[in-house]
């Protein structure tokens, strides 16, 4: 037992916690006695000797874990301990519960975690169709129900979609671009255990006195700086996700810059490595915004500080244009790692290039710089500056563009193509583009002001943000997870199931979201527990689509673990791709390849007999394909 | 290459984005309208509905296409045809939907500038809210005071002049189309002339806190006389515990002392403190 | 014959001596990758900067108080303006450091080392003795909050900097570092994060104490 403390892992961990917690509660308790104050505060945005724990308690149990400990031994110069490499990949479960360094384990780490958070997200928004079925209130009291709203888009953003993406880039971005591994393998398991922690005290604000955060997701203060203490857990919450996304953010921008095979060069890279290179500028941008934010938020309501007190000389806006500032990019953060997965996919299984891959690629950063210059469209009728609207509105408007680029490109990749429809992976694809565009065009009606002074904040908000989110990223999701299952798990799942997963989950958007549009239209408003009896039959339509849209994502549940397990064997290569990710076996081996491929093409170069994007180590042989001039592509640094 | 009938496609979505057109416009979306805003923004709606039945139909008769000609036949192991783009058809796509959003935003401007313009003498309504209640303050008339109702002549130009007193506060009367924050410590106001008589809701549309939902006032728009009259029962003592400026906020706050009441005008426009207005 | 394929394409990398992960990756850019990860890092810490900016900007311009600062409040420019020619000077001693270690001075790296540390510790020592003097609390208005907010956010990043710079100085005394550019990136690194937490501070100093 002694040795297990000493060692990191599980046990460590638990004590590091204790000792982490223990710390924050005495430091507090401490310092107040010193003060000459009562050892505790419970003024209900106080509660300091609950809060840093709340800070304190990560840490000790990350120290615990291991996470810091080839850092403190390079921190005090001693000899660092030489990797066996023993606990790099993984052979059993358990090694998925070590801080494993490995990113294919890593990959699957995020993503079964954020699943885990997916569903309990989902039992949420079942929580709120359960409320809004009839008028009146039923299941829920209004307070537990602000609880619940924006606990559900907490949880679905900052641990379902935003993190999903990492994980899916995760696992296959290193091998598409011919890595072993990522640039910062530690950096890379430690972005991973702080989700976890930002998850657990998000939901665990629902223990909290006075509930969990109920200001919604966007927290706006003075509501935020007034609240119960649950507001903290979400200000610290988001700290800790933020920080987790950054740092993979860096990781990924290194290893795509640093680390890509010969002959790799800018043009040769799968759409997905441009996708998850514009998102992690997004991120490396924006994100430090809602971070500080978010710290005002906390500084206001610990240590009674004024940013948001209009009384004593703060800005109540300034809340919502630093806000917006991050949370408008994050819209891309969670769309553009969607569009590249949905390029591969739809490449492959339609067996031909993506169309227009340049203006695809050019596209994505189109989007990167025009998403910093739209913030302010969440706030037309905030009270904000009036001359910044119609700018605003403009250049809302042309993100629409290189949006619509993407959405023809994809449809002229169809064109002459050989489309495999039986694939569930294709399905969720096209079902994306039909359902993104629905998405997308709500959006161009919110962006024009006279008509976004009616529907902000309406129920037409509410069905454009998850046409957006749901009918576009968790589609993308879907289509990335069903794409390269084979690939992580060596096993093919049931297609006949996902068909039916991929129609359950169509017609449950379609019948939960579009009637959304309609009863806001109406007037019905967005986060109430309450409404007009006028809207009650439409909600209950709504409320019947999203238990349909729930139970269809059973069957995915159902789907993966049975096949993980017990499906047959897929092959290396079952779609006959031809990126770097599909020439290696499945699961790829530890570190990915024993020699780095050399890129003599481009990545889909479906239809040229011939035609190939890389050359594997071992395949010296073929000296016929021209030799790779040593790469001379510039870092864009 | 086999040939692609582009031309029906193209004449095939247009037909079926006319007959979605068709079908969407039969129905009044956003409901009654009351106000002189709604016209112009309803056609504005109009004009998107057209536009987007449009644009989807393209994608979906496009993607409809492609997926009965040039779906897989069992057992092919082939690939597609090795096409990696057209310079032309790029330009095209990227050209055409700039310019419909362009003409979109061009528009939306115009109608902007349009529902909010001002008329001479307007009707200035004070509109303060708080966790969960609206209170209005008729400055011009007497200084009358009114709680949880509030009524307005018909065909005149009514300025809301509001100011939040503890969190954000939304007005929304859907039937006028016009919504503005209430924000603490800024004056925002909204334009607004009534075209239709009638009894409305106003409704909070900002989350305000546990009333949220719950957080209504009655709107009636009726005849100048009626509104007169209504006007002449009202009382003319400040409500208890209002902050009635920021600036009056920031007083109460530091000296406090209880509301005495009887400000003139309510001095929402004669503070010194630079407000951010919405106009 | 892992390294043979590599070196056939002509770019060959080897690890570096402190990183025992994954076998060697082909290196497609020049710039290394520690130095490259934390300038992205700075990136995001200029913005963490900026929204505090943002924040100050909002509440002094379109609030719009008829004095800045409140009346009352003095600031201790000259204190802080020999502060801040304490802390520009700590850059001036780490670039020398990092000289010292290319050409091989262990003992140049050292005093260098040792110098900036001081020279932070001394500035950080100021600054929260500024705090105590200073006559106002964060809670005193909107100034309070971004007086404290923005210095005290800058003092972190000099306390995290001294860390780095502290844990280069074991380093260095432990005889570790050499003039290879892979053998000084423990002091190259810290420099860098070091100099951006200096360059900071003049805006901060600038927008707070003079503008």
């Amino acid at each position: 037992m002694a040795h297990a403390l000493k060692e990191p892992g599980w046990y460590r961990a638990a004590l590091g916690t204790v000792i982490g917690a223990a710390f924050g509660f005495f430091l507090v308790v401490g310092l107040r006695l010193l003060a000459g104050l009562d050892a505790f505060q419970t003024e209900q945005t106080g509660y300091p000797q609950l809060v840093v724990p709340l800070i304190t308690a990560p840490f000790g149990f990350l120290i615990g874990f291991g996470a810091f400990d080839y850092w403190f031994r390079w921190a005090a110069g001693k000899p660092t301990v030489p990797d066996d490499h023993s606990g790099h990949g993984a052979t059993r479960w358990q090694d998925y519960f070590t801080f494993n360094t490995d990113h294919k384990v890593i990959g699957i780490q995020y993503i079964v975690t954020t699943f885990f958070f997916f569903f309990i997200g989902g039992v949420l928004a079942l929580l709120i169709r359960a409320e809004l079925a009839q008028p009146g209130t039923q299941v829920l009291d209004a307070n537990l129900y602000n609880g619940v709203f924006s606990t559900h888009a907490v949880v679905m953003i900052f641990l379902f979609i935003i993190p999903m993406f990492a994980g899916i880039a995760n696992y296959v971005l290193p091998i598409m671009i011919g890595a072993p591994d990522m640039a910062f393998p530690r950096l890379n398991a430690l972005s991973f255990w702080l989700l976890p922690i930002a998850g657990l005290i998000f939901l665990g604000s629902f223990l909290a006195p006075g509930g969990s955060f109920d200001a919604g997701w966007t927290g706006y203060a003075p509501l935020s700086t007034g609240a119960p203490v649950g507001q903290s857990f979400f200000n610290i919450g988001v700290q800790f996700a933020g920080a987790s996304s950054i740092a993979t953010a860096i990781n990924f921008l290194v290893t795509i810059i640093t680390m890509r095979a010969p002959g790799m060069n800018l043009w040769r890279m799968p759409l997905l490595v441009w996708a998850n290179l514009s998102t992690s500028l997004l991120v490396v941008g924006a994100t430090p915004f809602i971070a500080g934010v978010q710290f005002m938020v906390f500084f206001d309501r610990i240590m009674g500080m004024n940013f948001f007190q209009f009384l004593e000389g703060g800005n109540v806006l300034s809340y919502q244009h630093i806000f917006w500032f991050y949370s408008h990019p994050a819209v891309y953060i969670m769309m553009l790692p969607g569009f590249g997965i949905i390029s591969e996919v739809i490449a492959t299984h339609a067996r031909k290039p993506v169309f227009g891959y340049r203006l695809m690629a050019l596209a994505l950063l189109g989007i990167v710089v025009l998403a910093y210059s739209v913030w302010a469209h969440h706030m037309f009728v905030a009270g904000m500056f009036s001359w910044l609207r119609v700018p605003i509105m403009i250049t809302t408007l042309l993100i629409a563009v290189p949006t619509g680029i993407k959405i023809f490109s994809w449809l002229g990749t169809l064109f002459y193509g050989k489309i495999h429809t039986y694939s569930t992976a294709m399905l969720f694809s096209l079902g994306f583009i039909v359902t993104f565009t629905v998405g997308g065009i709500s959006g161009v009606m919110l962006g024009l002001v006279p008509l976004d002074i009616h529907m902000s904040d309406t129920y037409f908000v509410v069905a454009h943000i998850h046409f957006v989110l749901f009918g576009g990223s968790v589609f993308t999701i879907f289509a990335g997870i069903y794409h390269w299952f084979p690939k992580m798990t060596g096993r093919m799942y049931d297609e006949r199931l996902g068909r039916v997963h991929f129609w359950g989950t169509m017609i449950g958007t379609w019948g939960t979201f579009i009637p959304q549009h309609w009863i806001g239209l109406d007037g019905m408003p967005r986060r109430v527990v309450d409404y007009a009896t006028q809207y009650g039959d439409w909600n209950l339509v709504i409320s019947v689509f999203s238990l349909v849209l729930g139970l269809a994502q059973l069957v995915f549940l159902y789907n993966m673990v049975v096949s993980w397990k017990w499906g047959p064997k897929a092959g290396d290569n079952p779609w006959r791709s031809k990126t770097i990710e599909w020439l290696v076996s499945s699961p790829p081996p530890t570190f990915n390849f024993d020699e780095i491929p050399r890129v003599v093409g481009g990545p889909y170069e479906y239809g040229t007999p011939g035609a190939r994007h890389a050359i594997m180590g071992g395949e010296d042989a073929e000296t016929s394909v021209p030799e790779p001039k040593p790469s001379t592509v510039a870092a864009p640094s | 290459m086999p040939k692609v009938p582009y031309l029906k496609l193209t004449l095939a979505s247009l037909a079926i984005g006319a007959v979605i057109s068709v079908l969407m416009l039969q129905y009044d979306w956003m409901g009654d309208a009351a106000s002189t805003a709604a016209g112009p923004i309803d056609t504005l709606l109009d004009w998107m509905i057209v536009l987007s039945s449009f644009t989807f139909s393209v994608v979906c008769v496009f993607l409809a296409y492609a997926l009965y000609r040039f779906r897989v036949k069992p057992g092919d192991e082939g690939d597609g045809l090795p096409i990696h783009g057209n310079t032309r058809l790029e330009v095209i796509w990227t050209l055409i939907p700039t310019v419909i959003v362009l003409f979109a935003g061009g528009y939306s401007w115009i109608v902007l500038d349009e529902v909010e313009s001002k008329e001479a003498d307007p009707l200035i309504v004070n509109v303060y809210s708080q966790q969960f209640a609206w209170t209005f303050g008729y400055p011009g008339e007497g200084n009358k005071w009114s709680e949880g109702e509030f009524h307005v002549p018909v065909d005149r130009q009514v300025v809301f002049k509001m100011n939040a007193q503890d969190v954000i506060h939304s007005f929304w009367v859907p039937e006028w189309r016009i919504k503005q924050d209430n924000v603490p410590g800024i004056t925002t106001d909204a334009v607004i002339t009534p075209d239709r008589e009638g009894t409305f809701q106003l409704v909070c549309t900002e989350l305000c806190g546990a009333g949220h939902a719950t957080m209504r006032a009655t709107v009636v728009v009726e005849s100048e006389q009626k509104f007169n009259k209504w006007l002449k029962g009202l009382d003319d003592t400040v409500p208890e515990g209002l902050y009635l400026t920021a600036d009056q906020a920031i007083d109460l706050q530091k000296q406090i002392q209880k509301n005495s009441g009887g400000i003139d005008g309510s001095g929402i426009e004669q503070t010194g403190r630079k407000n951010v207005t919405s106009s | 014959m892992e390294s043979a394929s590599i070196t056939a394409t002509g770019q060959a990398t080897t690890d570096d001596h402190h990183h025992h992960g994954p076998p060697a990756y082909h290196q497609s850019a020049r710039i290394d990758q520690t130095v490259l990860g934390i300038l992205l890092f700075i990136l995001s810490e200029i913005m963490l900067f900026a929204s505090f900016f943002a924040a100050y900007f909002f509440i002094r311009v379109v609030t719009g108080p008829e004095t800045w600062p409140p009346p009352g409040v003095e600031l201790p420019v000259l204190i802080a303006g020999i502060n801040t020619v304490v802390l520009i000077s700590s850059s001036f001693t780490v670039h020398y450091a990092l000289e010292a270690i290319r050409k091989d001075n262990h003992d140049g790296l050292k005093l260098g080392l040792v110098l900036t540390w001081l020279l932070g510790a001394t500035f950080l020592f100021i600054q929260i003795n500024e705090y105590i003097h200073i006559g106002f609390t964060p809670r005193d208005g909107a100034f309070g909050s971004i007086f404290f907010s923005l210095t005290g956010l800058h003092g972190a990043h000099v306390f995290v900097g001294l860390l780095l710079l502290t844990f280069a100085t074991v380093r260095a005394f432990r005889g570790h570092f050499g003039p290879a550019h892979k053998d000084h990136l423990g002091v190259e690194v810290p420099g860098i994060y070091w100099h951006f937490v200096d360059i900071m501070w003049i805006i901060v100093f600038a927008s707070i104490y003079i503008l």
